[in-house]
Parts: C-alpha cells; structure tokens; sequence
C-alpha cells in the first residue's frame, strides 16, 4: 500500500556560513497534490528545493528527507540520481538547446540507440507520445529558438515527464509568461494532476495559488510558517504570513511632485540593426517629467524593452524621429553616451545585462562610476569602497559584505545592486525594465518606496511593467504600446485595467 | 543566527574568522606555492641539494622570465575570454629584428658605439611588438574576428618573417651592453640597496594604505597583522637576495621582470583598463550595459600583449645571444600553461598576474629539475604533460568542493 505521504521534510537544517538558510523544516506533501510554497526571497525555498533535487546531496544538511517511504540519500552528482528516482525541476530559467528541435531536446542524454546509432523515429515518436498524452500543444520536429517561452516551458515539462517523474518542482514557472500562457499552464497542471503527479509550485505571484493548489506551505526566515489548504486562506493571509506583519497596501503613498519636461520622445522610429527591414519601432511619442513616474504599459512583444534599449543607445538604429533630453536633442550610440548624458537603464533581464555575477557586490556597483574615483589612472579604492557601501546601506542591501560575489544574492537583492550601481551615476533619467520581475513582495515594497524617493528627489522615472496592478498602483501617467508604437498617454485618473488593456490590445484607438 | 540582518561591520568578525576568509579567499595561490615547494623539495633530494644551490636557484629564475612576460600578457587576454596564439612567433619575430639590426644595422652605422646600439634595439623591438599588438589588435576588437583565427594567421606570419629576416642562418646579437639586460647580474651591494627599497617600499604602502582608510573612516585591520605579511615576503625576499649574491648577483632580467609584473598587477587591480578587463570577461553584456567600450578595451589587450612580445623578445634575443629560425616556437603555449596553471579561467573573467608567475616557475622547476636529473627529454614531455593536467585538476576540484 502507498503512503499518503510522496515527500516528508523532518527537521531539515542547512547552515552556511554565517547563515541558517533552512531551520527544523517540517512538512509533508501528499501523493497527487499541487502544493504551493510562498515566502519572500532568502526564505528558504530554493535552498529547501536544492536539497530535494539533490543539488545538496545528503549528509551536508540535517534532518531527513522521506521520498515515497524511504529516506532520500542522494550522493554527489545527485541531480540525475534523483531525476532517475522521479524527481525533477522546472527551472526558472529554462535550460534548452535552443537550436536543436523539441524531441532532441526532450531525449537529450538518453537517446534510443542501436548499433551506437541514435533511433530518430523512436525519439520524435515517443516525443510525439508525452506530448499528447498531457495535452502539450508543441509539435516534436519544431526548433526550439522559434518557440515562445510558454511553449518551451512546455518542452522542460515534456523533458520531466519522459523522466517518468513524479515529482515536479516547478520554480516561478510564471514569471516570464503572459497572461494567456499562464492560463495554459494552469491548465497543463490540471492535467498533470489527473495523471497523478505530484507538483511543487513556487511562485511570487500569489493570485496563482488560488487559482491552482491543493495546499499552501509559507516559509519564512529558514522556518516554517504554516501549511494550510488554499481555500482557508486568503491572498492577505498569506502576505501576513509571509513577512510576520500586516501589510496595509502593496504599493506605498508618495508624496511625487512633478515639475518640468526633461525627456522628450517624439516620433521614434528604430529598425533592428541585424535585420534593416525589420521596424521594431514605429512611432513613439512620450515624454517624462522631473519627479514624475512614467508606466509603461504594453503586451509582450509590444516593443517596449526596444524602445528602452534603443533609448539607453544599445539596440535599435533610429530611423525617424526625435529624442530631447533637457531640450537638447540626444542621439544616443552606446550606453557611455547615455550615462553620460543622464540616463540609467535598470535592464529587464538583471543576470544577463545588469550584473557581472562572478564579481563582488562592490565591483558591480562601480563598474560604470569608475570615472569618479580615479585620479590619473589610479582608482582611489577607500573612495570606491565608501560611496558603494554608502549606496548599499541607503538601498539595505542583505549581505555580510560587499566582499560577496552578486551570482550569491537573491533575486530582490541583486535588483538592488543593480539600482545601486546606477544611482551613484546620479542620473537624471532612470528607466527601469520591469523592475520587480520575479522578486517577493517585500522586496518589491522597498523598491517601489525607494522609486518615490527618487522621484521625490527630483529624479524622472520611467518604468516598464508587465503587471497592470504595479502600472495603476505606482504611476502618474500610463503610455500605453502597442505593436512598436506608442497609443496614447494616461493620467493617473483615466488610467484603469480595462482602458490599458483595450489600448495594448488594440481594441481601442487613442 | 539569522539571514536577514544587513552587517557590512566588518569589525564584528573575529580576528580569526578574518584570517581563514582570507586564506580562503587566496587558497588557489598557497595551494600553487605548495605545489612549488614540494617540487623543490623532490629534486633537492634527488639531485643531493645541488637544485636549491645558489646557481640554480639564480638560473631557474632566469630561465623562467621569457615566458613569463608572456604569460603576464596572456592572463589579461584570456580574462577578455579571448586567446593569442602568435606571442610565441611574434617575440621570435621581435628577437631576429633586434640580432639582424645589431649584426647588419648597428655595426655599419655606429660602429664604435656600445650603449647607443642596445638601447636603440630596445627601442626596435617594442617598437616592432606594439605595432604587431595594434594591427591584431584592430583586426580583432574592430573587426570583429575570433582572436583564435587572427592570432593563428599572425604564427603562420611572424613565422615567415622572421624566416625571411633570418634567410635561415643563425644571427648572432651579442654586443656587451645589449647581452647584459638578460646576462647581466647586478652587483652584490646593489642587490641590498634594491632589497632595501623593496621593504622600504612595503612599508611606506602599508602605512599610507591605512592613513587613506582611517581618513575615509575605515578601520584597518590591526597593524601586527600588515606588518607579518611584510615581514613574509621580506624573508623571502631576503633569502633570494642572499642565495644570488653568493652566485652573481641578482640576474637583470629577473629584476625587470618583477618590475613588470608589479607594474600589471597593479593596472589590473587598481585602474580603470583592469576593471573594464574583467568586467568584459565576466560578462560582456553587463559590461556593455555598465557604460564600458568594450571595442576600446580589447583592442588596449592586444596592444598590451603585442607590447610585451616586445619585451619577452628583446629579453630573448640577448638571453640566447643570437637570433635563430627557432626562436620563440612553442612560447605561446607554455604562456597559455602558466596562465591557466596560475588559475586563470579559460571561460574569462578570473585570473591573477602573480598566478601566472608561479605557474611559470612551476614549469620552470619542472624543466630545470628533470634536466639536472639527466632524465630524457622524452620523459621529461611526459613528466611535465602529468604534472600539468594534475594540478589543473587539483585546482578544479577544490573549486568544486569549496
């Protein structure tokens, strides 16, 4: 008989130095079951999933793990072990060969073979199989590169699943999708757990837990908090429970006073530099204020990152159009130029173009402000030192030192890196990428607060966001794009959901 | 006991916390100089003590500089996550213009001359390196071309050139001033004199290091502790200083190699090109996105590397005394060795000038060692391919289980 119990945490303890990331951890998640795992960033959850996945085999953590009745001892190299035992994870970042086809991909490192010759019909064949088995909508012969995120995270699934797992750890599966891949992978889940699998579900977005999990466990500071089923909870439970206090609003008062034009966009129209013929911008019109918050609303793939990237002087070659910074026209060719010229780029992706991980907290912070603490060619390192450390105790940067490298940060805290470094740039302009993309609630709070201060202080932001509540909640004005150009722009008091969404979607015409 | 609490107080930590943070921190360079001392240690055995005795001693360090200009230039381009394999050639190249011009050039114009002609082959040979560094250098930042290719075509090139300068005869560059920058010993007394400076030098950084943080209102770690770490090398200092003088002196090109090698690892610790450098390698689109001429700073790379061709073939030509058709072959491999035997990445980013100094002497003791031991050139391939692999292993692995 099985038990009802697939996964038994009993008192797992993880210290590093100086930290205990993970402290008596107690809970179990029940055969067939969506189990929902919340809390803000350094909680615990990715270390309590390092543990289950084996990428801390046993023995450098304490207590036990209990795996479908028996006790998970996973030796080195155990991420394949426990692949093999049923337990796999979906990454956050997806982990393809993006220019290999669905099947190669799926069958990656345990291709059929006969004769030492790799059996391509088996593979698409069986490809073909699981995908249909779990209503994954990706044809087995398809390039992955030519696949949208929601698609390839369908393939990690399709990967998982040829692994006949179990267990599915799925970490922010949601941070990357629209709204409509998030309803398809909510109905993947459905499936799934129709097949009896078992799924851990990670996720800042804590709408999602409603909508799909049996249960909920909130872990906070290493520990436990509770695990309770979803329908006793509620979305400020939650919340509550996640940060050990109550959180009256999710997006803080400021007191922002607008003064005068700095940044102007008029008319912009950029080509793809690989590709001439390709517009990637056709007709933006926006400008921002001293002080003011700037939303920029938009579907994916509605051009915006483009538009900033092409502004920050790093992508688009502009065609048309102009852009004026303090009325003085501005044609930026690098990102110097920018910098230079007042205008910070917080970038959307902040592991891929905001931070160097493998440096310290300290060269990342001043790696574009080096020009301040130099004198001839040598850098004034106690000058150096003493502004980042400055910046990074204004901004509360959680870490020992700025000795530690930025790859060890979480999420929110890298993000703050990232803003640190460029605040030392004083910059007149600050456009920020969907500034909270995958960061916990808490750590959100701060940069919101930290956005007011800055346009309280006479900065100018300008701030992208996939998430309409962050749009209506932090800003004075809304630009809404759609397809490569800008609609219109909202005030405040016009701005709602309904209006953005008709206007991106272009149901309505400004 | 808890994650969350924001400490950048240094001064909390306990003196010994601190102490094995940094040993730590700097566990790949003890575990190189482990390695250099077991290494010593083995063939102070087998050859009864003759390989610490001051002659060796004073040549193993001789022998090392040549590629160990190399492999300083090397560390910062591999760091970009880039490769240079004409250095080799190229300072061959350098070392063949230096002997032809004294030999054919010099002779004729100045012939009663000694210190004019050394100089201006000085001058020649960086000249030749630069230029060489600018033109890769260009076609690789600018163009855009993988440096592996460019590099390769620039062997094949350095090659022939240096085959055409040589018409294939053996030229010899032994005019006494210009024989001197690589056989050249400083004096005994001299040698104390720059000992002297060496520890003066230490300690007036130590005590300018604190008074710039005391005035930035950092605490300095406690003075004892400064002044052990002077007191380390000091010692070792000394002891070198003292082996030498009881052979010849200290050799000149040691000296200009430790000049230049304190002159690099200080541009790339402590200016804006060294950060830029590491920054690319680490991870070139942040870098670019931080502001960083990315073009610029690769180009300054080669330059660089081009430059210290120059030197390491200057250095060559009056080490051997002539300019030969083999000069320099297979250089640029024992630079890439001694680069990633100093714990350089090969994926960029990491990598430390004085890493690839003791990987140097690593492959130096190793050759001088097997060679005092009559042991087979064949054997030493083989000796020397094990030991290479094996240390890149060690090094690997406590990378890994850290």
């Amino acid at each position: 008989m099985e038990d009802e119990n697939i996964l038994e945490f009993k008192h797992v303890t993880k210290q590093f130095p100086g930290v205990v990331a993970l402290d008596d951890v107690t809970f179990d998640i029940r055969r067939g079951e969506i189990h929902g795992i919340c809390g803000e960033n350094g909680a615990g959850k990715s270390t309590l999933m390092k543990v289950l996945s084996g990428v801390y085999p046993h023995g450098t953590y304490e207590g036990s793990v209990t795996y479908d009745g028996e006790e998970l001892k996973l030796g080195q190299s155990s991420i394949q072990e426990a692949m093999k035992k049923g337990i796999a994870i979906v990454y956050q970042e997806l982990t393809l060969v993006p220019t290999r086809t669905v099947g190669e991909n799926v069958y990656l490192g345990k291709e059929p073979v006969e004769h030492g010759r790799i059996i391509w019909d088996k593979v698409y064949a069986d490809t073909r199989a699981i995908l249909t088995q779990y209503q994954l909508d990706v044809g087995p012969q398809a390039v992955v590169n030519d696949l949208g995120v929601g698609k390839m995270q369908m393939v990690e699934f399709a990967k998982a699943l040829s692994e006949n797992a179990k267990v599915l750890i799925l970490d922010e599966p949601t941070s990357a999708l629209s709204k409509a891949e998030v309803e398809k992978l909510m109905e993947i889940l459905r499936t799934l757990k129709q097949h009896g699998i078992t799924c851990i579900y990670i996720s800042h977005r804590l709408e999602e837990f409603f909508l799909i999990t049996d249960r909920v466990t909130v872990l906070r500071d290493g520990k436990v908090v509770t695990t309770q089923p979803t329908k006793d909870v509620t979305q400020n439970d939650l919340v509550k429970y996640m940060v050990g206090r109550e959180m009256k609003e999710r997006f803080p008062k400021g007191n922002r006073k607008p003064t005068d034009v700095v940044f102007d966009v008029e008319n912009l129209e950029a080509v793809d530099p690989n590709a001439p013929d390709r517009k990637i911008l056709d007709g933006v019109t926006f400008n921002v204020r001293r002080g003011e918050i700037l939303g920029i609303a938009g579907l994916m793939g509605s051009g915006r990152t483009e538009l900033v990237t092409t502004l920050f002087g790093e992508y688009g070659m502009i065609s048309k159009g102009k852009i004026l910074m303090n009325g003085r026209e501005f044609k930026p060719k690098s990102a110097r130029e920018a910098i230079n010229a007042g205008l910070c780029l917080v970038p959307e992706d902040r592991k891929k173009t905001g931070l160097v991980l493998i440096q310290t907290i300290l060269r990342n912070i001043s790696l574009p402000n080096l020009d301040q603490f130099s004198q001839f060619f040598r850098i004034n390192s106690n000058a150096e030192m003493q502004a980042s450390l400055q910046q990074a105790k204004s901004l509360t940067i959680k870490a020992p030192s700025l000795e530690v490298l930025a790859e060890t940060l979480s999420g929110g805290n890298q993000q703050k890196v990232v803003i640190s470094k460029w605040l030392l740039s004083k910059p007149q302009v600050l456009i920020m990428d969907d500034p909270t993309r995958g960061i916990d609630v808490g750590a959100k709070f701060e940069i919101y607060r930290l956005m007011n201060d800055l346009a309280e202080k006479g900065v100018a932001i300008v701030m992208i966001s996939s998430e309409l509540e962050e749009v209506l909640g932090m800003s004075d004005r809304v630009m809404v794009m759609c397809r490569g150009h800008s609609t219109t722009t909202l005030s405040a008091a016009e701005a709602d959901k309904e209006r953005i969404m008709a206007l991106a979607t272009g149901v309505a015409v400004a | 006991m808890n994650i969350s609490t924001t400490t950048f107080d240094t001064k909390t930590e306990s003196l010994a916390t601190r102490f094995f943070q940094s040993v730590r921190r700097n566990i790949q360079s003890y575990i190189l100089l482990l390695a250099v001392a077991v290494i010593w240690a083995i063939f102070f055995f087998t050859t009864h003590g003759a390989y610490l005795g001051p002659q060796n001693l004073s040549n193993l360090f001789r022998q090392m500089a040549v590629t160990s200009f190399l492999a300083i230039g090397m560390v910062l381009v591999i760091v970009t996550g880039s490769i240079d394999l004409s250095v080799g050639k190229l300072a061959g190249f350098v070392s063949v213009v230096v002997a032809y011009l004294q030999f054919y050039v010099w002779f004729k114009l100045f012939p009663d001359q000694v210190i004019l002609p050394a100089i201006l082959s000085v001058i020649c040979g960086l000249l030749v390196g630069l230029v060489a560094g600018v033109i890769q250098g260009y076609i690789i930042a600018y163009g855009g071309l993988p440096a592996f290719i460019v590099t390769l075509g620039g062997m094949w090139l350095f090659n022939g050139l240096l085959l055409l300068v040589t018409q294939g005869k053996t030229i010899a560059a032994n005019q006494p001033v210009f024989s001197d920058i690589a056989q050249g010993y400083i004096p005994d007394t001299w040698g104390w004199v720059i000992f002297a400076l060496i520890v003066l030098g230490l300690l007036w950084n130590v005590f300018s290091g604190r008074r710039s943080k005391q005035k930035y209102g950092f605490t300095p770690r406690p003075l004892y502790l400064d002044l052990l770490n002077v007191g380390v090398v000091a010692v070792l200092v000394f002891a070198y200083v003292y082996s030498v003088n009881n052979y010849k002196g200290i050799p000149v090109p040691v000296l200009l190699l430790a000049i230049v090698a304190v002159f690099m690892a200080y541009a790339a610790n402590n200016t804006r090109f060294g950060r830029y450098t590491y920054a690319i390698g680490g991870n070139r689109d942040a870098a670019r996105y931080s502001g960083v001429n990315i073009k610029g700073i690769v180009f300054r790379v080669f330059v660089l590397m081009g430059a210290l061709c120059g030197v390491a073939g200057v250095v060559l030509a009056s080490y051997v005394g002539y300019g030969t058709i083999a000069a320099g072959t297979g250089y640029e491999l024992d630079a890439i060795a001694a680069a990633i035997l100093g714990g350089t990445s090969p994926l960029g980013g990491v990598g430390t000038i004085h890493g690839a100094l003791i990987g140097a002497l690593i492959i130096a003791s190793l050759t001088t060692g097997l060679q005092m031991m009559n042991v087979q050139p064949a054997w030493q391939f083989v000796v020397k391919a094990i030991i290479l692999v094996a240390a890149v292993y060690v090094d690997v692995y406590f990378k890994q289980h850290r």
